[in-house]
């Protein structure tokens, strides 16, 4: 199915446009639908990110993607991470934050179940389509958008001692502070590189962002998290793009 | 789709939207990085109601109301081809090493110098040849204008991610003039930089929005690094309260125990929770008193030595001076039970032999007792004090009361009551302990009160109905010795001429529990001295006590027990006569006590016999 919807928006197969490896980001365009693979840096097979930072982290992501997909009328908010010296911008609507706020709790107790494992997040554009049969009447699905997050949260190797959300520093008392701080460091800035990327992914293909609706803050999105088997996780996206039906060309 | 405005030509609306798109973009960059025209406080609360203005519903970004600087500059840019180059400048102090030899600057005069850290450029290309639109002019200016939404959601973010945006926020929050500031200048073009500055500078480009007949592009140059201007060095922030500091209440609550008040007098067993005691001793630990309870006194660094760590462990934090005399001296292989349960006031020990007898709380009332001088110390009543080590007891005082007859053939009981010099009776307490075991109570006297304890001890489920009360003076006590109780000869001494009186135990050497009136209980004493005159039972323990006061054994043990009591005494304790016993007793030497008492119970039910009339001992 996957191969027949590429088939109708391009005769030809997937066509890798650019690809940037080796760095923080690695990025993957296909044709007829944008779909951005977003790749925490190969370091980070040996970077430890606690939990407290995987929340930080994913969402200044989300929220940044989401604010370059919410063209209703919006009031700006800037928010200032704890953990690194970054200002992301969100939307500004209670329930986007909410949505990924509870999408980004039900990862974190994922991964809490699931130590040291590569994991990742889609997240998904779509829009609504009703099929009008004769007899019922479906709801449809229909992605436009697709951001993928791979993320490799490791456990520390000591258990932390007084691991607490509140706390800003990874309670790991086998770290020594200034690998800390390195650690630290590299990861703000791989976050910054992956907002430029985003940056610049979010306005290098437009063409397929459906139109603004009167009165439609955000397009509608889902959040898709590994779920408790990892084989599942794979099916869930295939029969979601099964589902999907064909992506149009908007634009 | 939300367009202000409504043109009749298309190509009216898309120029339109060139025209907004560039004070928008002037309105975001500079909204961000001048701290005069940021209104971010501002905006949020302004945003939060319902009336937008319509120039601010541009491109669905709500920013707030422009500066009047803003609106200059827009009407200045009327020439929608014209680029619009914002250049951010950074005025910074600059350093001695940089100036050129000057000898008339003088050193209160800073000389700063202005560098441009970012330009933005937002400029419209019109191509000159005008390519084919596919699309018609309907949806056209839609998608035209949604491109432009998304650039300029682009534009947006990208200011909160570049190191200048930091700097914008640190000027803006810092308090007072640091030498730095950041000044902008718009204009339509701008000189090219250096070689050298764009070595340092690098470059973002956005992707363009094809407004037909041209596009919109916008870009940004900018100093990635912003460290050469020591910017964190000189700028000030406001100070932040921190609530969780190490050592605040909040996270190290032990510290908020109030240091022990009246200690006695520097001894370190004060009660204090959680703090080592000042001598550092392991035996005035709190916790490790369960086995130092027994320490010989010599460790306790002051002179009242009646201190049980025990106690100030087992009581509340907020107790700092309870003196205890008596536990010490009870040898080093007892192990005690807590003779008292920790409580919110301070209550006097109790140490009860045996193990199994129920305890007496004795309530000094307040909080700091000391050890009273010699001058008002009484003595304490405690048994066996012939040995420091193993006769805690002191010497039974046979100081007359007058008991009722069921007490007679029974050894006189010491109850603990309280006492004060205003004359209060105790005789409540008198009757509140009637038990079948030997009890064996120390006192100690509060010389801050001017109350005394006196322990009576009470041996054999007598029941002290009247052992003090009959007494004028409740204050007396006395304090008897097994040991000396199994010497008979002590009971037929004649001599003795108050029962209870604490102070003849001083003058005799006996040692006592605290007496308050010798002198009215002497008379009592002469009364119950013949033993086998008398049919009550306060007469018989009136003279039984009187028998164990004069006893010479007694008093050699006693003045013995003195002299050790003096040596294992701390220093400065109450010197010679009248002083604290606070000795440690084993559960062996209450047992001994309990054979000796039982040999007197069965000396004096058989003088008792051999006597006027049988007396009902209970």
């Amino acid at each position: 199915m996957m191969k027949q919807a590429y088939e109708k928006v391009s005769p030809n197969p997937p066509k890798t446009i650019g690809e940037k490896k080796g760095e923080s980001v690695s990025c993957k365009f296909q044709q007829g639908r944008s779909e951005e693979i977003l790749e925490k840096s190969e370091n980070s097979l040996t970077r430890e990110v606690e939990s407290f930072e995987i929340r930080e982290v994913l969402r200044c992501i989300l929220h940044t993607i989401v604010f370059h997909r919410a063209l209703g009328l919006i009031r700006p908010k800037d928010i200032d991470l704890e953990l690194f010296e970054i200002t992301y911008v969100q939307c500004g609507e209670i329930e986007v934050e909410k949505k990924i706020d509870e999408k980004i709790e039900q990862f974190i107790n994922w991964i809490e179940k699931h130590p040291n494992k590569k994991s990742q997040i889609c997240l998904s554009f779509y829009e609504v389509k009703s099929k009008q049969p004769s007899w019922f009447t479906k709801i449809e699905r229909l992605y436009w958008e697709q951001w993928y997050i791979n993320l490799n949260v490791l456990q520390p190797t000591k258990p932390p001692v007084g691991k607490s959300h509140h706390s800003k520093l990874v309670m790991d008392p086998g770290e020594a502070s200034e690998e800390r701080s390195s650690r630290r460091t590299l990861l703000e800035q791989s976050l910054q590189e992956v907002l430029f990327q985003i940056i610049k992914f979010v306005n290098e293909k437009k063409d397929h962002v459906p139109p603004i609706n009167d009165g439609v803050i955000y397009y509608p999105f889902e959040i898709t998290i590994p779920s408790s088997s990892d084989s599942a996780f794979g099916m869930d996206m295939f029969k979601r793009i099964l589902h999907s039906g064909h992506p149009s060309m908007l634009g | 789709m939300d367009f202000p405005e409504n043109l009749p030509s298309d190509i009216g609306r898309l120029e339109q939207i060139v025209s907004h798109f560039f004070p928008k973009a002037l309105h975001i960059v500079l909204n961000s990085r001048i701290p005069s025209l940021q209104s971010r406080g501002r905006t949020r609360e302004r945003l939060s109601g319902l009336n937008v203005r319509k120039s601010d519903k541009w491109f669905n970004l709500v920013m707030g109301d422009r500066p009047a600087a803003l609106e200059k500059l827009h009407s200045w840019h009327r020439n929608i081809l014209d680029s619009m180059i914002i250049d951010i400048i950074l005025v910074h102090p600059i350093s001695n090493d940089n100036l050129d030899d000057d000898d008339d600057h003088s050193d209160s005069v800073v000389r700063s110098a202005e560098t441009v850290i970012e330009r933005w450029v937002v400029q419209y290309e019109n191509p000159l040849i005008m390519s084919p639109q596919s699309s018609d002019s309907a949806t056209r200016y839609q998608k035209v204008y949604k491109k432009s939404i998304i650039l300029l959601r682009s534009l947006y973010a990208q200011t909160r991610l570049l190191p200048a945006y930091r700097v914008s926020r640190q000027l803006s929050s810092s308090l007072a003039s640091s030498g730095y500031d950041l000044i902008y200048k718009v204009s339509s073009f701008s000189d090219i930089f250096s070689g050298p500055v764009t070595e340092t500078m690098k470059e973002f480009r956005f992707a363009p929005v094809e407004v037909p007949p041209g596009r919109l592009c916008a870009s940004v140059t900018y100093r990635s690094d912003l460290s050469d201007f020591n910017l964190g060095a000189h700028i000030t922030l406001p100070p932040r309260i921190i609530t969780d500091y190490v050592g605040s209440p909040a996270t190290d609550p032990m510290r908020f125990f109030p240091s022990p008040g009246r200690s006695v007098e520097g001894h370190s067993f004060t009660g204090r929770a959680g703090r080592p005691p000042l001598t550092g001793s392991s035996a005035e630990r709190p916790h490790s008193w369960t086995s130092g309870f027994h320490r010989p006194p010599a460790q306790f660094a002051t002179p009242n030595q009646s201190f049980s760590p025990a106690q100030s462990h087992q009581l509340s934090p907020g107790l700092h001076d309870f003196h205890w005399s008596r536990t010490d001296a009870f040898g080093d292989n007892h192990q005690l039970s807590p003779p008292f349960s920790p409580s919110g006031s301070p209550s006097t020990p109790r140490y009860i032999s045996g193990g199994n007898s129920p305890r007496i709380n004795v309530r000094p009332g307040t909080a700091p007792v000391t050890i009273p001088s010699s001058a008002t110390l009484n003595r304490y009543v405690s048994s066996n004090f012939s040995e420091p080590g193993r006769n805690p007891l002191p010497p039974f005082s046979p100081k007359s009361t007058r008991r009722s007859p069921s007490s007679q053939d029974s050894l006189p009981g010491i109850a603990l009551y309280r006492s004060s010099r205003s004359g209060e009776s105790p005789s409540g307490l008198m009757n509140q302990y009637p038990t079948q075991k030997v009890m064996l109570l120390t006192s100690y006297v509060s010389c801050s009160m001017q109350e005394k304890y006196h322990y009576i001890f009470k041996y054999d489920s007598g029941r002290f109905s009247g052992v003090l009360s009959s007494s004028d003076s409740p204050r007396f006590a006395f304090s008897r010795s097994p040991s000396r109780l199994s010497s008979q000869d002590d009971l037929d001494d004649p001599d003795c001429s108050c029962p209870f009186d604490f102070d003849d135990v001083d003058e005799s050497g006996l040692q006592y529990s605290h007496s308050l009136d010798r002198r009215k209980t002497s008379s009592s004493i002469s009364q119950s001295l013949p033993l086998g005159r008398r049919s009550s039972q306060d007469a018989a323990v009136g003279v039984l006590v009187h028998m164990l006061k004069t006893a010479p054994p007694l008093r050699q043990d006693s003045s013995t027990y003195m002299a050790s009591m003096s040596g294992v005494q701390r220093e400065g304790s109450v010197s010679g006569t009248e002083s604290e016993f606070s000795m440690a007793r084993s559960t062996s030497d209450a047992l001994e006590e309990l054979r000796n008492y039982k040999q007197l119970k069965d000396l004096l039910l058989s003088k008792s016999k051999s006597g006027s009339g049988p007396t009902r001992v209970h």
